[in-house]
């Protein structure tokens, strides 16, 4: 099968709209008669429904909250970037475009990109007419900052809570869309299958979580908005519930699955602390602004870091990097913490953590300056850890914080199975192979209210749709196979919980397939995984029964398609023979240890297509074409 | 009028009725207390004060009635409300414990206010509906005080009634939207100090006609 | 404001409120939890215990959580008599272990309201909260068609204000913790946010009127001013919301 991106022809800044003039339309009466799912409530799911429901759609939403508002986009701290220059520093829809795809390591589609970059202005209009309480001036208009080292200011923010503000402004949006009965919800659904009739995307199969019914769906066309796979790692900064089964069910039923590989590691996180820990936690990489980054020079140095005289201490970001410093890009920073720790030079009980001292900026600034500019964050650090960085130093690691592959899509956010589009993380297109800071909140917002409601329509409008009902015998089958399989995760009845297989999962895909791969580290964890596969089917431990509230069962099928889905990651990351934004693999790499690129044989999207249960999927290559920007390698020295 | 309706009805609009009725109250009891300091004047002092405000005819007439229908509004709404929320939470906590926004005053609002209802009636017993005739209202006062158990009861009640004035003076003000970091504290301590002031102005009269008379 | 006195692991006796289904009686289950890290988080804590139960072919205590990190307002639990527990601005996933002392015994009780109806143990439906906001909690703008962000200059204090009522995570702790099983922080958080704001404006008297008519037909309590909710709420909202809000609608409703 050919990859058909779909991208319209002409100038890249006339794309889009010669792209929107050309896309059929449905008409206003007619819209009435088609109905869309749209799965996930977050920023791009939260979005899409609210949008498309204003536009007359009927709509059916699903989440596996309880509540809409509880999507992962609530997390997000930074802030949203849009090109409204009004800092007056220079800024444009040219320069964010650029900023995002160099940032991406050229490994993203340019149509897409500067789509993006061309839309962010609205978003910033939409949220504010919602009333999105972003920061402002004393004049009344709205503060920008400077965020992840861009050069300019063009990120918008409500305190530390942007992502939380923003998905506010998206729930309250498709609440008006509830309350006129444009939208039915569904809380507490896990969507566990997609339904094709006749090869198009028609319908899904969900759980009520609350009483375990098997529920089916059927529509003209099915949105995914579930966000990234982060959890296939065990410990990430994403929620709990955070999940592939949507994604992984609608890979299984044909649509391919790009870049895989790409995730991205955020450098300043709380470290892990024992083996039961459940999650990760971010501190804003603002910190990195004034914190100075050390470690013992001496391997296995146990001293209190007080008691380490300078002489002793070796600032490795400021010595490796003169001219960045602590402020080089986060795969740089993270890859730099690893390095520092594999040496046995790790601080704290688990030797996997590194200082990041605020000695001297209190010294030179004053403690009452550091306090006003991260008063929140250090009192975030004392509540979980109980130490006071404004006397210690803080001890951050990195961990996984998003994952830039995803579902592939068209230029219309429509998979490669027709009838299905995927919105936000949980698609690949817009972040390449890294994701700047604040760029993840305008892409879920920029798909969700101003991409997919024209580009849905010319589907719509241009597709032939069969009646279907959840009568029919795709859907009576398609359900018959979840039960199945739900069954059999009850009966197996083993001597491990779900909890155990999943971090050992987690454990694998960090040492391997994490900041830093090899072919060889990456060919061992292939053939770990595929045990660890076959043991959770014979030995997996799930308590209760299928007809109840379980949360148990719920995990359970989540992992086992994690197990499923990380061998895919292992085998796009073999497959990728260079280094690139999130996937480091260090046998590709400058002398200076940095990411070295292979853009005569690399520079495109790898698409992969499932092939059965025990076939490796199929490989599919949609090049990449830069004819706007030249291709360069990064260099922070 | 069915606005008006929808108001009253609405958890918020019988809340302002308990504020505004609650109000008055305070109103009342600054007006009463007043009144009765006339006594540390001497008998001559608050019999005149008396025959003062009975003088006022019609007047004195449409304020009792009005402080009647204030009364059945207060009380009406208080049982209302308090009957919600009693079926606001059907299955209670085995283990419950204040996070320190509690007061005594706002723990027992309808407890002390049944209370002060019942001390109403036994007050204007005492006082209202005797048989005036050949008496003054100073020997009235003197002679129900010269029993202690009268005099406890007096007491007992008006820390009641400081009680439930402390929580209610603030909270009416709360509820008629009148928060401002600006002015809560002070609207705050003047709750106290009235509440003191009602407990103690009213309090010691009972003790200065037992001892000081 | 560490109980722990520096001791890294301690033995605790769990009462955890058991309860099958809505319609179901519920009753305390006394459970150990031995040595559990005081770097543990509260939740963190009981998915140990309830790694044991399954090992054990035990039912697992069933709980919301989420995101862990104090953000997204699923979790929730009374412990010990406080909604999301002892300590102030903090909810129950970054409620830290380290505030425990060995031996010491911890109840466990879901929200208790009319309106939050028990689906499982400390699970409870709280989907009274999305009733209210569909009533009114928005602005009724559809995409496209805004005016430039900058059109309309606000106040920053005004912003500021707003951005603390809008910070409410829905968690439902205030309601939780209300004598009166009240819902009016809630309520007053999300009336408060929009009404601070000019865009707000044109529809705050409709809003405000249908969401406490709202508000009341899911069967919230009254509010008596005990200020229980500001103490235990994760956010740290003010009462002045809940003024707010009471202005509001006075204005709605007699002007």
């Amino acid at each position: 099968m050919q990859l058909d991106s779909k991208v319209p022809g002409g100038p890249l800044s006339e794309k889009w709209d010669k792209h929107l003039f050309d896309l059929k339309l449905v008409n206003p009466a007619n819209k009435r008669k088609f109905e869309i799912i749209v799965v996930g409530t977050g920023l791009a799911g939260g979005s899409a429904s609210a949008t498309l429901a204003e536009l007359g759609y009927n709509v059916k939403t699903f989440c596996i909250q309880d509540s809409p508002r509880r999507a992962h986009s609530i997390a997000a701290q930074g802030g949203i970037n849009a090109a409204k220059n009004y800092s007056n520093d220079g800024d444009s829809v040219w320069r964010l475009f650029y900023d995002t795809v160099k940032g991406g390591d050229y490994r993203s589609r340019e149509a897409n990109v500067y789509r993006l970059a061309q839309v962010s202005n609205n978003i910033i209009d939409q949220c504010v007419a919602q009333g999105v309480p972003f920061a402002r001036e004393y004049g009344g208009l709205l503060a920008n900052r400077s965020f992840g080292g861009a050069q300019v200011s063009r990120t918008f923010y409500a305190r530390g809570q942007t992502g939380q503000q923003l998905l506010i402004g998206a729930y309250s949006a498709l609440s008006r869309q509830i309350a006129v009965g444009k939208v039915k919800l569904f809380t507490r659904r896990d969507m566990l299958d997609l339904v094709l009739v006749n090869g198009k995307a028609r319908g899904i199969v969900t759980r009520n979580l609350v009483n375990g019914n098997i529920e089916t769906h059927a529509a003209d066309a099915v949105v995914l908005a579930t966000g990234g796979y982060g959890n296939t790692f065990y410990l990430s900064t994403n929620a709990m519930a955070s999940n592939v089964s949507a994604a992984y069910s609608a890979y299984k039923k044909g649509a391919f699955f790009a870049n895989p590989c790409y995730t991205q590691i955020h450098p300043t996180c709380i470290p892990v602390h024992g083996t039961y820990q459940s999650k990760l936690t971010l501190m804003s990489e603002s910190l990195r602004n004034d914190g100075r980054v050390w470690v013992p020079r001496n391997p296995g140095d146990k001293r209190h870091p007080g008691q380490i005289p300078e002489s002793e201490r070796d600032y490795y970001l400021e010595n490796k990097y003169p001219s960045f410093g602590n402020l080089v890009p986060r795969d740089v920073a993270s890859r730099n913490a690893k390095l520092q720790c594999d040496q046995g030079k790790g601080v704290g009980e688990t030797g996997l953590a590194v200082y990041l001292d605020f000695k001297d900026a209190i010294q030179r600034d004053g403690k009452d300056v550091i306090a006003k500019k991260y008063g929140n964050l250090f009192q975030m650090y004392e509540k979980i850890t109980a130490d006071n960085p404004y006397e210690t130093p803080m001890m951050i690691y990195p961990a996984v914080h998003y994952t830039m592959g995803g579902l592939w899509v068209d230029y219309n956010l429509m998979s490669t199975i027709p009838g299905l589009f995927v919105l936000g993380e949980a698609n690949f297109s817009d972040h390449g192979a890294n994701r700047l800071g604040a760029s993840a909140l305008m892409q879920g917002l920029a798909d969700g209210y101003f991409i997919i409601p024209y580009t849905i329509g010319g589907y719509l409008a241009g597709t032939k749709l069969e009646k279907v009902s959840t009568d029919d015998a795709g859907f009576k089958a398609t359900a018959e196979d979840v039960k199945t399989r739900i069954q059999k995760l009850l009966s197996i009845g083993g001597k491990r919980t779900v909890d155990d297989f999943h971090r050992q999962l987690g454990n694998i895909m960090w040492e391997y397939c994490g900041m830093a791969r090899t072919a060889k580290g990456l060919t061992k964890a292939k053939n770990l995984i595929t045990e660890l596969r076959a043991e959770f089917w014979e030995n997996v431990l799930v308590s209760g029964s299928g007809d109840q509230f379980n949360q148990s069962l719920e995990k359970a099928g989540r992992v086992a398609d994690f197990i499923e889905f990380g061998k895919l990651m292992v085998l796009d990351a073999l497959a990728r023979k260079e280094s690139c934004g999130g996937h480091f693999n260090e046998d590709y790499q400058t002398e200076e240890n940095e990411a070295k690129r292979d853009d005569e044989s690399f520079c495109h999207v790898a698409a992969w297509e499932y092939a059965g249960e025990e076939n490796e999927p199929n490989f599919h290559k949609e090049a990449l074409h830069f004819e706007n920007v030249t291709l360069t390698q990064r260099s922070y020295k | 009028m069915n606005w008006l309706l929808d108001i009253i009805e609405s958890s918020i609009g019988k809340k302002l009725l308990m504020a505004l009725t609650g109000l008055g109250f305070c109103v009342f009891l600054f007006g009463h207390l007043a009144g009765n300091l006339t006594i540390y004047g001497g008998k001559d002092a608050f019999n005149s004060y008396a025959e003062h405000l009975h003088s006022l005819g019609p007047i004195l007439t449409v304020a009792e009635i009005g402080l009647l229908i204030f009364a059945m509004v207060h009380i009406l709404s208080g049982i209302f409300l308090f009957w919600g929320n009693l079926k606001a939470r059907p299955q209670r906590y085995v283990m419950k414990k204040s996070a320190g926004g509690r007061t005594i005053g706002s723990r027992t609002m309808p407890y002390t206010g049944f209370l002060v209802l019942l001390f109403v009636i036994f007050h204007l017993m005492n006082f209202h509906f005797v048989d005036k005739t050949n008496t003054t209202i100073f020997q009235i006062v003197q002679n129900a005080f010269s029993d202690p158990i009268y005099v406890g009861i007096y007491i007992a009640a008006m820390l009641v009634v400081g009680i439930h004035v402390s929580h209610g003076f603030w909270s009416a003000f709360q509820t008629l939207g009148a928060n401002h970091p600006k002015y809560m504290p002070l609207i705050k301590g003047l709750s106290i100090c009235f509440s003191l002031i009602v407990g103690m102005g009213f309090g010691f009269l009972p003790i200065y006609f037992l001892f000081m008379l | 404001m560490t109980r722990s006195n520096g001791k890294k692991n301690i033995n605790l006796t769990l009462k955890v409120w058991r309860q099958v289904g809505s319609d179901v009686k519920g009753r305390l289950e006394t459970y150990q939890a031995n040595n559990i890290s005081t770097d543990m988080s509260f939740l963190e804590m009981l998915d140990v215990v309830n790694e044991e139960l399954i090992i054990n072919h035990r039912d697992p205590i069933a709980f919301d959580h989420d995101c862990r990190e104090g953000i997204c307002g699923m979790c929730g639990a009374v412990v010990n008599g406080r909604a999301h527990g002892p300590e102030k601005g903090t909810t129950l996933c970054q409620l830290h272990m380290r505030h425990f002392s060995d031996r010491d015994t911890v109840i466990i009780e879901p929200w208790r309201s009319r309106a939050f109806k028990i689906i499982k143990d400390l699970v409870v439906d709280r989907s009274a909260l999305d009733a209210i906001i569909q009533a009114g909690g928005y602005i009724s703008v559809s995409a496209g068609g805004t005016p430039d962000a900058n059109v309309i200059p606000v106040p920053q204090e005004a912003a500021e204000k707003a951005m603390d009522a809008a910070a409410c995570i829905g968690c439902g702790a205030c309601i939780a913790a209300c004598p009166n099983a009240s819902a009016m922080l809630f309520v007053g958080a999300k009336v408060s946010h929009l009404a601070l704001l000019p865009q707000g404006a044109p529809e705050a008297a409709r809003r405000v009127l249908k969401m406490v008519q709202k508000m009341d037909d899911c069967g919230f309590g009254n509010c008596t001013n005990e200020r229980e909710c500001e103490a235990v709420c994760p956010k740290e909202i003010s009462i002045t919301n809940i003024a707010r809000l009471n202005r509001e609608y006075i204005k709605a409703g007699f002007l």
